[in-house]
């Protein structure tokens, strides 16, 4: 940890069209994990799978790249599991690209079997990454990458 | 370290008007005389940003000592651009296959 630390906090929602209970198994079985952790174009292989769904227990899942054959590993720690509603996992700093990493999922049941899942992250980051991200720079620098990506 | 250098890239993007002297260099290089066309501050104002701007590796700048044209550096911008889109971008990829997946169990034991 350095000086000058601080948190950004991001919330991803989406609802499934699933029952509550069906979309909790999704997150907590790995041979379920298995299929869709990771954007499209990367594979998970059951047996690189770590999954001790309890607090304390150890969360890993090393992703290869179909293009390329990079894996991509990602770690930590359940802090609360309170099926099927919430699950908090700690991410530490070390291999990643923050200073650690709190990700809160909550499995909301909208009563018509339906389910919204809310993932909010405080993600322990630098004074000066967090100024940039609330400059509202995200979107003109990703306009900037694709006009070079294109040139 | 990576995080160092995110930081710095950061911070020298966090004012406006570094951010417009980027978007113009996307156009191609420019002298400190073109840059400093648009904005209402000095010279020496400008100059002051592109130090900035430079120290990030954002930009990179000619030997010439009149003119020193000042270019875009893709990379540093990219990083920083990635380090961003990243985390939301697994996430939004991530629920995109989950969406699916449940879908897939839920037609059938063929799934």
């Amino acid at each position: 940890m350095t000086e000058g630390v601080t948190s950004q906090e991001i919330t991803i929602s989406r609802v499934f069209d699933a029952p509550r209970e069906l979309v909790w198994r999704a997150w907590t079985e790995p041979e379920q994990l298995a299929r869709w952790w990771g954007p499209a174009g990367w594979t998970n292989r059951l047996e690189t799978i770590t999954m001790d769904v309890q607090p304390g227990g150890t969360f890993r899942v090393t992703s290869v790249s179909d293009a390329d054959g990079t894996e991509m590993t990602s770690q930590g720690m359940y802090r609360e599991v309170i099926a099927p509603e919430r699950l908090v996992l700690d991410e530490p700093a070390e291999g990643a690209w923050h200073e650690g990493a709190v990700s809160v999922a909550t499995f909301n049941d909208l009563g018509d079997g339906r389910t919204e899942l809310v993932l909010h992250s405080t993600i322990q980051t630098t004074h000066e990454m967090r100024a940039g991200a609330e400059a509202g720079v995200a979107g003109s620098l990703d306009r900037l990458a694709e006009h070079l990506a294109a040139r | 370290m990576a995080v160092d250098q995110l930081s710095t890239t950061f911070s020298a993007l966090a004012d406006p008007t570094r951010r417009a002297i980027l978007r113009r260099l996307t156009q191609g290089e420019a002298t400190v005389n073109e840059l400093a066309e648009p904005f209402p501050i000095t010279l020496q104002a400008v100059s002051k940003h592109l130090k900035v701007l430079e120290r990030a590796g954002l930009i990179a700048r000619g030997r010439s000592a009149q003119l020193r044209p000042s270019r875009l550096q893709g990379q540093a911008l990219k990083e920083a651009a990635d380090w961003l889109a990243g985390y939301r971008g697994f996430w939004e990829g991530s629920f995109d296959r989950l969406d699916e997946h449940l879908r897939d169990i839920q037609r059938g034991p063929r799934g």
